[in-house]
């Protein structure tokens, strides 16, 4: 039994990465909703007790009703995540009009170096300060000359 | 009772002030009193604990030992009135200027209720709950302004830092099913009698979760495109307040669960630690853009936490926590300053700078001393000389920044209005505070550290 919960822990673990690591927004977040059924399974997997249901007072030996009280936990909190990530999706859709992480890339190279241009501020400041500059070695030679 | 009223008045708090309109003033005001009480009745628990040693309860009226423990040290407490001092800046600078969404003020009011009730709770479940209380609140703030730049960035931060949650998830697990336990004093207790191989295993787990949302070395890849896209309110929150998750999570899982399994790897943590310090400030000197210079120094800070944590001792968890407090005053500070315009902003993020190099009249000062002071104790000439690089490549890629944000360009991006200049002066005043009159810090963090190896072997 062991065996087989690390087995399927490790094969959906792994296919998630491989989906993770796709250009396709849809398969990343599928990716990332499989991640956390991995983990939830991992926490199953941490109490791993054959027994009866878990009822106080039970004679019997019982299942170890914490994991699944954690398990029920994160499954909510990956559903919540999930939710709002696919509406993330939604938005980035909506303002790139693509959901390729490659076309995503190539918006923010176009914004990097957008960045790096200098502002139409910085450079009056700095064509003040030349000039600035200038004034003074206008200023100066004069009186050397003198 | 007291334990919980932070809890309860962000809790509260957030719920109602989720209801209003977030963008009118009057909204954001009441947002920003709530956080102020929070705060306060954080550092009344403070003293109290301060005075009268920890405190503890079990949530709903469960016996102590079955229902969820909260627990206040002064570890947690130092943690969470930082995060909130943070957080309430923050939120109260966004106000002063124009909030642009009207859920704003109410996900600050989160991720101060996520913050607080992870640094005080002491059961490791319960920790990974509040723990994603804020982080889906930082989700969204990540997106907040809702430009296309600001949505990728979002959406690398959640998905980076999702993977993060799960292997923290895993992690919780792994420690359950090692010891049995949830409650986190009890899992440090049985620690040393789990074998060497899962306990190495689960440590290391941990510590990359950790790592991933401190942006340490190789774990850093998100942090730039997050923080150079988004508001500088947000980019304080996320560096100020979301980040002191990742050095609490590594001193109290680190040098509290895991002091043996810290001890063996704590080469590694140096190695990561240096290169961490030396790409963040070379990177950082490197760029342009005031946001993305800071980026690259949280990265490069955070590597004298890690240095801190890797020499270990009493002293050493005491500087870092020192250095994390610092730290998260100082990155508050810079980002609110650099987008404002004006002597007055200059000069809060002139203290900024100097608290970042660790130059005397700023409270970093004191931050990189307590680092020095570790390594002479440890006899390793080399982390003086390397955090002695490091406090030398800061001051470079500071006044570059310096130079280009208040020498040569003039012109604000945005209102800078007086409610958000008085708040960096304010600010600017507290680290100054810091660096004049140090003893109650340097009291407090060893006080805090002091709980911490009690149970080293």
């Amino acid at each position: 039994m062991t065996l087989i919960v690390s087995l399927s822990v490790a094969v959906i673990f792994g296919s998630a990465a491989y989906l993770m690591l796709k250009r396709d927004l849809i398969r990343v977040i599928t990716g990332m909703i499989l991640l956390g059924n991995a983990a939830n399974l991992f926490i199953m997997a941490a109490g791993l007790r054959e027994g009866r249901a878990p009822f106080v007072d039970s004679e019997f030996e019982t299942s170890d009703p914490l994991v699944q009280a954690m398990t029920l936990t994160a499954i909510v909190i990956s559903f919540g995540v999930a939710t709002l990530v696919l509406s993330v999706v939604y938005r980035v859709y909506d303002s790139h009009h693509s959901v390729d992480l490659r076309r995503l890339g190539s918006a923010e190279a176009v914004q990097a170096s957008l960045d790096d241009q200098p502002t139409a501020q910085e450079i009056k400041a700095e064509e003040a300060e030349l000039r600035e500059a200038e004034d003074q070695d206008v200023g100066t030679t004069p009186e050397v000359r003198a | 009772m007291i334990i919980a009223l932070p809890l309860a008045i962000l809790w509260f708090g957030a719920l109602f002030i989720a209801l209003l309109d977030g963008t009118r003033k009057p909204v954001g005001y009441a947002a920003v009193g709530l956080l102020l009480a929070a705060l306060s009745a954080t550092v009344v628990l403070g003293v109290d604990v301060y005075l009268n040693g920890p405190k503890e309860m079990a949530i709903a009226g469960w016996e102590a030992g079955v229902g969820i423990a909260l627990r206040a040290d002064l570890l947690g407490i130092t943690f969470a009135v930082v995060s909130l001092i943070v957080l309430t800046t923050a939120l109260w600078f966004e106000v002063s200027r124009d909030v642009k969404a009207r859920i704003f003020p109410a996900l600050v009011m989160f991720m101060g209720l996520g913050l607080t009730g992870l640094f005080f709770t002491g059961d490791a479940f319960n920790f990974y709950v509040f723990f994603e209380i804020s982080m889906v609140a930082a989700y969204v703030l990540a997106s907040y302004g809702e430009s296309p730049r600001q949505l990728r960035a979002a959406l690398i931060f959640i998905v980076v830092n999702l993977l993060g949650s799960v292997l923290f998830l895993i992690g919780i697990a792994a420690m359950y099913h090692n010891t049995g336990w949830l409650d986190m004093e009890r899992i440090a207790v049985l620690t040393p009698l789990i074998d060497q191989n899962p306990a190495i295993l689960t440590a290391t787990i941990v510590f990359v979760a950790f790592s991933i949302k401190l942006g340490l070395f190789p774990f850093h890849f998100w942090l730039p495109a997050v923080y150079t896209g988004t508001r500088p309110a947000v980019a304080a929150i996320l560096s100020g307040a979301l980040a002191n998750i990742g050095s609490y999570g590594l001193i109290r899982f680190g040098a509290d669960i895991f002091p043996r399994e810290l001890r063996e790897g704590a080469w590694i943590m140096l190695v990561l630690g240096s290169i961490s310090i030396i790409y963040g400030g070379v990177q950082a000197i490197a760029r342009h853009s005031p946001n993305e210079v800071l980026a690259y120094s949280t990265i490069g800070q955070v590597g004298y936490i890690l240095i801190a944590l890797s020499i270990g001792g009493e002293a050493g968890y005491a500087a870092a926590i020192l250095y994390a407090v610092i730290n998260a005053l100082n990155k508050a500070l810079l980002f609110l300053s650099a987008s404002l315009r004006g002597w007055i902003a200059g000069a809060a993020f002139a203290v900024g700078a100097f608290s970042v190099a660790g130059v005397p009249p700023a409270g970093g000062f004191f931050g990189k001393m307590a680092l020095f002071q570790i390594a002479i104790d440890d006899d390793q000439p080399w982390i003086v000389a390397l955090i002695f690089l490091g406090g030398a490549l800061s001051f470079v890629y500071m006044f570059q920044l310096y130079r280009a944000r208040f020498w040569v360009n003039q012109e604000a991006d945005e209102a800078t209005t007086k409610g958000a200049l008085g708040l960096v002066t304010v600010l600017a005043l507290v680290i100054v505070a810091i660096g004049v009159y140090p003893e109650p810090l340097l009291l407090l963090s060893q006080q805090a550290a002091s709980i911490l190896p009690e149970r080293a072997p």
